[in-house]
């Protein structure tokens, strides 16, 4: 089939190459760039695309500012913690759905999608008013029940999407020689599915990770404050100037997970994209 | 193709069984309890965080109630929506969010499908270009806002420099000064982070063309532009129509963008951040509520439009049951 | 998982277990003056730590307020900004200052203004901590220049004509934010005019702006916008950008708070050797301005574990030598006469510039004292911004929209 490709197809699919990763890389370059100009030369304003005089400073003055490194902190805490759960749940969810016949399971779908098409500030009220009357108002669980939530629709049908493609008749095998439908999910199934609980698992982090209404509604201090909602309050060094700098040195350091976990597992994400996402 | 898979061999299971267990009914009955006992955590929590808060926010709408005003809390009936309803403000706001959502799921689906083109037919370095896709897709959309407000800034951003002999871009062109320069650097920055997503889903679809038919158009004779057209394009219905659904619903809610880049400003505040501002800025709970509800009901009426006018089947097109 | 065991072991150092309280002050960003300040007032009884909050004033508002609708006990003290002081004490998140706290107030010269600003019923719910006002900051060889002789008090009009004429960009505070406000309230009370009257009424309260006051206050926005004086930013501008255009070579005026005078220091030092300093312009040719006031006042929260402590380290933090301190290392001048009387502070800035700041914050017109000013605030911003769209029309269409705003018929 390569062979029909005739020369102009794959000169333009090497301009299209070309595109694609300026595309992807250049604002990236951009804010590595940025983060390497000193506080001078942007008080200063700098137009050009490179530092004048590179420097670390900034990454030294982000890693020295407390209320930045707690805000990691409570990013992959809360982040961590509301992926396992939500997947834990999720895959329970999602083995029922593609493997069980039982009654409401349209109803659970149905419900998953509506919930992903949820528009999330029209809950900010409402779970504001809830969260300070249970307490959970500025801390971890405020944030990481919410985020379950969320979650859990792109964590099931990701799931259920797997679920559906691992050889059942192990299961029903493991059924026969005595054990329960629990046992044989148990010892026969989770093994099988661990590469798309994984996947699934990853998808849930990104959107914690990145998730901003919430983090900026239901936060007021940096005891529960993730790294998008403190940014966006980041104060400088001059506290009349955005430190534009010290903001894309903060942006490399919360984008280098991110960079990390696709360049490990790329694969598996595209896989989990669009599993489920297209089936004809 | 897996909706009828399930339930057969699940047939297939249960006729295999009889044999061992004779009592059948008691089987089902148990599955149908192991099934909901595995979905119920799950469909417990997804309530507990919107359902329950939603029917909140019905109710709070009902009455004029401010956090830094408790006293003065007082059943108003319907008033938060008629006020909401006759405002220019929510109707503006309600254009320019609908303004986004058209116009980078446009560019997006045209930009997408470019790339998926791009990436199905590359054969060399898939995985650079799978790792470099993903990186504006993971990125956070405050990053995204951030780096693009800063390249449109006007001392530290490099596009007035780099764009200067565009006749409408000077040294001095304030991109956040008017309504449609910081629409125009809203929606880049939105475009950036999104379309990969797009593509990805696009490059699915595309995969699910088949490459016979393709061929066989070919011999027959057909151009470029019918293939694409004729051939593609239709094979990739449920993919396209499943991406603009999802993408679109995401646009219609912009937020972290528009926060991030102008604050409101210039008119550009979305529905979204409308009612973030009554709620969390002026603490108007009740006014705040009915915002909600209507962003509510706002999206499933989109939700609604879209899944009747592209006739989109979502059960089939995500193979769900 | 090392994320959680750090988080965790965090968590238990804020804990505290030690037998000495900690007080928790919520302070505006600033170059370590708060800092300082709580060090030297944490006693063997209790300690003083910082949180910060954001720059944006009505950002450290949404913060606070949302935590004290909550009843939250963990913030004892707190820097408030003048305007939402009266929302804060009707809400009844502040306790009161007790009776001797006032009295030393008093005694150390408290600037009237500053404790109007920090008064809501008749009751003293905050510790005037600095006072900030104004002034009209020039460069000595622009003026030169343009021939303008600044040792009499000058007119928004003439700065504007001036800088046209000379190829200068003037400074001011125009973003969409409470700093543009400030700058209009600021134009209209110079005009003899105010935002609004009857404040106790609440909802009620009568909207002036419309007035005669509130047009003259368009014009000159509505000049400098469309005039060769505007910075392209102009509708973006803050104080830290119009600094920085007045210290780029286009710099001509700027109006600016007290603490920009140390900001070329490091640096641009040869702006820095440029400065010079007047009252804030006129409105009116020959009526007196009413430069902006602003500054800080420490409220101590009513849901505070630790109130009675809160209470007493709030009387350290804003004695005579706490408010010098800052002064000195923040350029955020002191809030009573004793205040100035600091010696760094006199070695800091010069004599003459410490006058002006003086009869400036006397003269300051501070915005309207009215737990609404939130909404007042947030119409203008919404009416007025972007300035190049004030017209003759605007205070007229704002008054109603703030009124329509206030008794809740109109989204904000």
């Amino acid at each position: 089939m390569a062979g029909n490709t005739s020369g102009k197809t794959a000169v333009g699919t090497w301009i299209g190459f070309a595109l694609i990763m300026l595309w992807c890389l250049f604002p990236v370059a951009w804010i590595i760039s940025l983060s390497f100009k000193s506080e001078g030369e942007t008080a200063a304003g700098s137009a050009q695309f490179l530092p004048k005089e590179p420097t670390f400073d900034n990454y030294k003055a982000i890693i020295d500012n407390p209320d930045f490194t707690r805000a990691l902190i409570n990013s992959f805490g809360i982040s961590l913690i509301a992926t396992l759960l939500s997947v834990i749940f999720a895959t329970l969810a999602a083995y029922a759905i593609a493997r069980l016949e039982f009654k409401g399971k349209r109803l659970v779908l149905s419900l998953a999608l509506a919930i992903a098409m949820f528009p999330v500030v029209a809950l900010v009220g409402p779970l504001f008013d809830m969260w300070t009357t249970f307490g959970l108002f500025n801390t971890w669980p405020g944030l990481v029940i919410p985020y379950m939530s969320f979650t859990l629709p792109l964590a099931i049908w990701t799931l259920s999407a797997f679920f559906r493609e691992i050889p059942w008749e192990m299961e029903q095998a493991a059924q026969v020689d005595g054990a329960t439908s629990w046992q044989a999910f148990r010892k026969v199934i989770v093994p099988l599915a661990a590469p798309g609980v994984f996947t699934a698992a990853i998808l849930t982090f990104f959107f914690a990770w990145n998730e901003f209404v919430l983090a900026i509604s239901l936060t007021s201090t940096t005891s529960s404050r993730t790294v998008p909602a403190q940014m966006s309050f980041f104060v400088g060094p001059d506290p009349f100037n955005p430190p534009y700098a010290q903001l894309a040195t903060a942006s490399v350091i919360v984008t280098l997970p991110v960079i990390v976990i696709v360049l490990l597992f790329q694969r598996k994400i595209v896989a989990g994209l669009t599993s489920g996402a297209v089936k004809g | 193709m897996s909706t009828a898979v399930a339930p057969e061999t699940e047939k297939s299971g249960k006729d295999h069984r009889k044999g061992s267990k004779p009592v059948v009914s008691d089987r089902t009955s148990a599955e149908n309890r192991l099934g909901l006992k595995l979905v119920a955590p799950a469909v417990v929590l997804m309530l507990l965080v919107t359902a329950y808060p939603m029917l909140q926010a019905l109710y709070l709408s009902l009455f004029r109630y401010r956090l830094t005003a408790p006293d003065d809390r007082a059943f108003v009936g319907v008033d938060n929506y008629l006020t909401i309803l006759s405002d220019d403000q929510f109707w503006l706001s309600t254009g320019t969010t609908v303004l986004i959502m058209v116009v980078t799921v446009a560019v997006e689906l045209v930009i997408g499908f470019a790339f998926a083109m791009v990436m199905h037919r590359i054969v060399f370095a898939r995985g650079l270009m799978r790792t470099s896709i993903l990186i504006p897709y993971g990125i956070i959309t405050v990053v995204s806002a951030f780096a693009w407000q800063f390249a449109f800034s006007l001392n530290n951003g490099f596009v007035n420099a780099w764009f200067s002999w565009l006749p409408w871009i000077a040294e001095d062109t304030n991109w956040f000064g008017d309504y449609w320069h910081a629409m125009f650097a809203i929606m880049v920055s939105e475009i950036w982070k999104t379309t990969p997503f797009m593509a990805l889903l696009l490059l699915a679809g595309l995969a699910q063309v088949s490459e016979d038919m393709l061929e066989a158009a070919k011999v027959d004779g057909a151009t470029w532009w019918q293939r694409l057209t004729k051939v593609i394009l239709p094979n990739m219905r449920a993919a396209i129509m499943v991406a603009v659904l999802f993408r679109a619903l995401d646009a219609y809610r912009i937020f972290d963008n528009i926060f991030v880049m102008t604050k409101g400003a210039e008119g550009t505040q979305s529905i979204s951040f409308l009612t973030y501002r009554q709620v969390i800025e002026q603490m108007q709970l009740g006014l705040g509520s009915a915002m909600s509800v209507l962003l509510f009901l706002s999206v499933l009426l989109l939700a609604w439009l879209i899944v009747k006018l592209f006739r989109v089947d979502l059960a089939q097109a995500r193979g769900e049951g | 998982m090392a994320a959680l065991a750090l988080a965790s072991s965090l968590l238990a150092a804020c804990g505290g277990d030690s037998g000495t309280p900690e007080l928790v002050w919520y302070i505006n960003p600033d170059s370590g003056g708060q800092d300082a300040v709580a060090e030297k007032c944490s006693t063997d009884d209790y300690t003083i730590s910082t949180q910060v909050l954001p720059q944006d004033a009505g950002q450290q508002r949404i913060q606070l307020a949302r935590r004290l609708a909550a009843k939250d006990p963990e913030i004892d003290l707190m820097s408030l900004d003048p305007p939402f002081t009266a929302e804060f004490a009707d809400a009844g998140f502040l306790a009161e200052v007790p009776q001797d706290a006032r009295e030393q107030l008093e005694q150390q010269g408290t600037f009237q203004g500053a404790l109007d600003a920090a008064t809501w019923n008749d009751k003293l719910v905050v510790f005037p901590f600095w006072s900030n006002t104004q002034v009209l900051w020039y460069r000595k060889s622009f003026v030169e220049k343009a021939g303008i002789d600044m040792s009499q008090p000058v007119t928004w009009d003439q700065i504007i004509d001036a800088a046209s004429e000379n190829g200068g960009k003037i400074g001011v505070q125009a973003n969409k934010y409470e700093g543009y406000v400030v700058w209009i309230n600021a134009l209209v009370e110079g005009a003899g005019g105010t935002i609004l009257e009857n404040p106790e009424e609440g909802v009620d309260a009568e909207i002036t702006l419309g007035d005669e006051a509130g047009q003259k206050a368009a014009g000159i926005i509505e000049k400098l916008a469309s005039s060769e004086a505007a910075p392209a930013d102009l509708s973006v501008s803050n104080e830290g950008t119009a600094g920085s255009t007045f210290g780029s070579d286009q710099g001509s005026f700027l109006v600016n708070w007290t603490y920009i005078f140390k900001n070329y220091d490091e640096t641009a030092p040869d702006v820095a050797k440029d400065i010079g300093y007047t009252r804030y312009p006129q409105t009116v040719e020959g009526e007196e301005s009413r430069p902006p006031y602003g500054g800080i006042g420490i409220g101590v929260s009513a849901y505070s574990d630790d109130q009675e402590l809160a209470l007493e380290a709030a009387q350290c933090l804003v004695d005579p030598e706490s408010q010098g301190i800052n002064a000195d290392l923040t350029g955020n001048m002191p809030a009573s006469t004793e205040g100035y009387e600091y010696e760094a502070l006199q070695e800091t800035f010069p004599a003459d510039l410490l006058e002006l700041f003086q009869t400036s914050v006397d003269a300051a017109a501070p915005r309207t004292v009215t737990p609404y000013w939130s909404d007042v605030s947030g119409s203008i911003q919404n009416i007025w911004h972007p300035p190049r769209s004030v017209d003759d029309e605007t205070p007229e269409r704002s008054t109603t929209f703030i009124e329509d705003v206030l008794k809740g018929g109109d989204l904000l």
